[in-house]
C-alpha cells in the first residue's frame, strides 16, 4: 500500500513531483461505497424474510417444537431462501470495512497499527455468520432429521449468531481509539464518531454472555442479546455508511483540489 | 576493522551465533523432558517395554547411528574447510552430509514401515507409541536440517554471501541432531 | 534514507517530562504526549488480553487443564454440568475481549514492518492469526456453550461436542506452526537487529511444539492425548515460555523504536 498523503505531512516533501504520484488510488472507491445501501436493503430483506427472527426463535422451545418448525412447509421455503441470500451477501460488508481501514489509514498516526488492527477484524464477523448460516441451512436440508439434531444445528446457529461480537466490539473499539488518537486540525472523522463507536462496542457486550440462560434478556431471543445487539449492528451500518461517505467525498475533493494546484502551479 | 576483531574474539569463544547454542540448550531441555516421561513410563511397564523393544532391530539403529556420525564428521570438515577458504572441499563435505542425511531418512523409512507391517503401528502400544513419536520428532528436525545445510550451500557458494559464522551455526544445529539421535539410539535400542 | 520526524524532544525523553504524582495524570499525559503512545497502547493491550484469557479458561470456565478423551458418556455429561454456568460466563468474558487479539496482531505484525524485509511478512503473519482465531479458538467455546445449553440433550451429541472443542483446541495448531514460522524467517533474516537472533529460534520451538501436538488427533489415552503430558503439558510450558518471551521482546522493541527505517538502536546501558 502506498503511503497516503495524510503521512506525507511528516515527510515534508515539498517536492512538486512527490505529491502526485503519492496522491492515493482512490479509483472504485466510490463503487465500493454505494454497495452498501444495496447490502443494506438485501439483508433487511432477508432478515424479515427468515421466520425465525421476527419474532425470536424461543431457545425453550423443545427439540420436536424445533423440528416443527424447520418441517412446516410455510416456512422451509422461506428459511431456505433467506439463508442462501445471506449466504451470497455475507460477506458484502467486507468492503465498506476495508474503506474505513483506508480512512484510518489518512489519519495521523505515528504507525499503521489501528490499519492493521482493523484489518484483522473485519473479516471476522463475516466469517463466523457463515457457520452460523451454514447451520441454519444444514438444519433446514434434511427437515425429517431426528429433532435432536435439529436442535442441535438450530443450537448453533443461533449461538453463533449472537456470540459472533468480538470482531464488531474490536472493530468499533479500534476505530474509536484511532479517532481519538488523530491530532489533527481537520481529523478524518468527527470526535462525536469516536464517542458513538464506543456506546456501539457497549452494546454489544452482552449478547457475548448468550449462553448463560435459556430465557431472559441474555437469552438468544432476548433484549439485549437479539435486538440491543441488532438494533446496533444495523444503526451502526447507517451512521458509519453516512460518516464514511463524507469522509470519501471529502478526500475526493481535496485530490481533485490538489491536482488542480499542481496544474496550475 | 574492530568487527572483524570482535567476530574473530567471538569465533574462538563460542563458534557460530551464540544465539544458536540458546536454541540448543532449549531443544535439549524439551527433549530431556520426552525422556524422562519415556523412563518415567518405562519402569512402570518394563516388560511391555522390553518385549516390543526386542522388536527392533539393534543392526539398523547402529547402522543409522554410524551414517549419522559420519554426517556430523563431514560437517565439522567442511567447517574447517571454510576457515581455511578451501570452499571447494567446504561445498563438496556438505553435499556427502546432505547424503547420509539422505541415506538416514530413507533407512528410517524403511524401518517405519516394516514395524506397521508387523503390526507395532504408532498406536498398538505405549512403547511404539514413544518410538515413533521420539523417531517422529527427531525425523522433523532432520528434514529442518536439510533446509540449514542448504543455509550452507547458499553461504558457500557465493563469495559475497559467505559468513564463516553462519557456517558454524548451522553445522552446531547439524551437531545438535546427531547428538539427539545417539540418545535416542542409547534410549530406545540399547538400553533393555 | 530514513523518514524520521524529529521533534525537538528525543522519541524517549520529552523535556516537558510527564507530572509527577499521580499514576492516572501520568497515563494521561503519556496518552497526549508520548510519540510511542500507539505503540504502548498496543503493548498494554497485549498484556492486559493475557491477563484476562488464562484465568477465565483456567479458573472460570475450568476447561483448561482439560479433560481426558477416555471418559465415558455420563463422566462428560457430568463434566458439562459442572460447567454450566462457569463456561457461558468465562467465554462470554473471552468473547467481549476477543477483539483484542486483532490489536497483538497488529503490533506484531508492526515489528515486521519495522524490519528489513518485506512487508509480506507482516501482511502473511496478520492474515494468519487474524483468522485462526475462528477454527482455533472460537468455534470450540462455541461448541462448549451449546454443550452446557441443554443439560436434557441425548449423552452421545454432548459427547459430539466434548471431542470437537478439545480436538479443535490442540489440533489446529498447523496455524500457529505457519505463523511462527513465518516470524522466525523475518528475524532470522533481518538486517535492523529488531529481535536478537536467539529469539528467532525460540519460534522454531514454538512451532516444534505445535507439531508435537498433532498426535492428539490419534490417541486416546496416554501422553499424546489430548491431555497427554507431553501434548498438553509440556507444549504448554513452552507455549508459556514463548508468550513471556515475546512480550518482553515487544517491550524492548518499543522501547528501542526509534521510527527510522534503519538498524534499531540498543538501550542505553545503565551504569551500575
Amino acid at each position: 500500500m502506498a503511503d497516503p498523503p495524510g503521512l506525507q505531512v511528516e515527510n515534508g516533501a515539498e517536492d512538486s513531483r512527490v505529491p502526485r504520484k503519492a496522491l492515493r488510488r482512490s479509483e472504485g472507491e466510490l463503487i465500493l461505497l454505494w454497495t452498501l445501501p444495496a447490502t443494506a436493503i438485501v439483508w433487511v430483506s432477508a432478515f424479515f424474510l427468515f421466520p425465525g427472527f421476527m419474532p425470536p426463535m424461543s431457545p425453550t422451545m423443545s427439540a420436536d417444537q424445533v423440528a416443527a418448525f424447520y418441517r412446516d412447509p410455510a416456512h422451509l421455503p422461506q428459511i431456505r431462501y433467506s439463508m442462501i441470500v445471506f449466504n451470497w451477501f455475507g460477506a458484502s460488508l467486507i468492503p465498506i470495512l476495508t474503506l474505513i481501514v483506508m480512512q484510518i489509514r489518512r489519519m495521523a498516526h505515528r504507525t499503521p497499527i489501528f490499519s492493521y488492527a482493523m484489518l484483522g477484524c473485519v473479516a471476522g464477523a463475516p466469517t463466523l455468520f457463515l457457520v452460523a448460516n451454514v447451520c441454519w441451512l444444514l438444519a433446514a436440508f434434511r427437515p425429517e432429521r431426528s429433532p435432536e439434531l435439529t436442535q442441535l444445528l438450530n443450537d448453533f446457529a443461533w449461538i453463533t449468531f449472537t456470540i459472533l461480537v468480538p470482531f464488531l466490539i474490536g472493530q468499533s473499539v479500534i476505530l474509536a481509539l484511532a479517532i481519538y488518537f488523530d491530532d489533527q486540525p481537520r481529523p478524518i472523522f468527527n470526535r462525536w464518531v469516536a464517542h458513538f463507536n464506543l456506546l456501539v462496542a457497549a452494546s454489544l457486550v452482552p449478547a457475548a454472555f448468550v449462553g448463560i440462560s435459556l430465557s431472559g434478556p441474555l437469552a438468544w431471543d432476548g433484549v439485549l442479546s437479539f435486538w440491543l445487539k441488532n438494533v446496533a449492528i444495523g444503526v451502526w451500518v447507517v451512521v458509519m455508511g453516512v460518516v464514511l461517505g463524507q469522509a470519501v467525498y471529502r478526500e475526493r475533493a481535496e485530490i481533485q483540489r490538489r491536482g488542480e494546484e499542481l496544474d496550475s502551479a | 576493522m574492530t568487527d572483524v576483531a570482535e567476530t574473530n574474539k567471538r569465533a574462538r569463544f563460542v563458534p557460530g551465533q551464540p544465539d544458536m547454542w540458546a536454541f540448543v540448550l532449549f531443544e535439549t531441555l524439551v527433549f530431556t523432558a520426552y525422556f524422562g516421561f519415556y523412563l518415567f513410563y518405562r519402569a512402570r511397564s518394563p516388560e511391555l517395554f522390553l518385549h516390543s523393544q526386542a522388536q527392533l532391530d539393534l543392526r539398523v539403529g547402529v547402522f543409522n547411528t554410524l551414517v549419522l556420525l559420519l554426517s556430523s564428521w563431514s560437517v565439522a570438515r567442511c567447517v574447517q574447510s571454510s576457515r581455511a577458504g578451501a570452499y571447494r572441499a567446504a561445498l563438496r563435505d556438505v553435499y556427502i552430509t546432505a547424503a547420509c542425511a539422505a541415506v538416514f531418512l530413507s533407512s528410517k523409512m524403511f524401518e517405519w514401515a516394516r514395524l506397521v507391517r508387523l503390526g507395532d503401528g504408532v498406536d498398538s502400544n505405549d512403547f511404539s507409541t514413544y518410538y515413533f513419536f521420539l523417531t517422529g520428532i527427531h525425523f522433523v528436525h532432520l528434514l529442518i536440517g536439510f533446509v540449514v545445510l542448504g543455509i550452507v550451500v547458499y553461504q558457500l557458494r557465493s563469495p559475497e554471501r559467505r559468513s564463516q559464522e553462519l557456517v558454524e551455526t548451522c553445522a552446531t544445529y547439524w551437531h545438535t541432531v546427531d547428538f539427539l539421535w545417539v540418545l535416542i539410539f542409547a534410549l530406545l535400542y540399547v538400553v533393555r | 534514507m530514513s523518514t524520521v520526524l524529529t521533534p525537538p524532544e528525543s522519541a524517549a525523553t520529552p523535556p516537558a517530562g510527564p507530572p509527577s504524582g499521580r499514576w492516572h495524570r501520568r497515563v494521561a499525559w503519556h496518552l497526549r504526549h508520548n510519540p510511542k503512545r500507539e505503540l504502548w497502547l498496543a503493548w498494554w493491550t497485549l498484556v492486559v488480553f493475557y491477563n484476562l484469557f488464562f484465568p477465565m479458561f483456567f479458573v472460570v470456565a475450568q476447561v483448561q487443564p482439560p479433560p481426558q478423551p477416555s471418559w465415558d458418556l455420563a463422566t462428560q455429561v457430568h463434566w458439562f454440568h459442572e460447567r454450566h454456568l462457569g463456561i457461558p460466563i468465562g467465554f462470554g468474558i473471552i468473547f467481549a475481549i476477543a477483539g483484542m487479539t486483532a490489536v497483538n496482531n497488529a503490533l506484531i505484525a508492526y515489528s515486521m514492518r519495522r524490519m528489513s524485509t518485506s512487508r509480506a511478512f507482516g501482511y502473511a503473519y496478520l492474515l494468519i492469526y487474524s483468522l485462526s482465531a475462528i477454527p482455533g479458538l472460537l468455534l470450540l467455546c462455541i461448541a462448549l456453550i451449546v454443550g452446557t445449553l441443554r443439560p436434557e440433550r441425548d449423552p452421545k451429541v454432548i459427547g459430539w461436542l466434548y471431542d470437537f472443542a478439545f480436538l479443535s483446541f490442540d489440533g489446529t495448531m498447523g496455524v500457529f506452526l505457519i505463523g511462527s514460522l513465518i516470524w522466525m524467517v523475518a528475524i532470522l533474516i533481518d538486517k535492523n537487529r529488531v529481535f536478537p537472533k536467539w529469539f528467532g529460534y525460540l519460534n522454531l520451538c514454538n512451532a516444534l511444539t505445535e507439531v508435537v501436538v498433532a498426535p492428539c488427533w490419534i490417541f486416546q489415552r496416554g501422553v499424546l492425548a489430548w491431555n497427554g503430558q507431553i501434548a498438553w503439558w509440556l507444549d504448554m510450558v513452552v507455549f508459556g515460555v514463548y508468550q513471556v518471551t515475546f512480550v518482553v521482546m515487544l517491550f524492548q522493541m518499543i522501547r528501542r523504536e526509534d521510527f527510522g527505517t534503519g538498524p534499531l538502536p540498543d538501550l542505553p546501558r545503565k551504569n551500575t
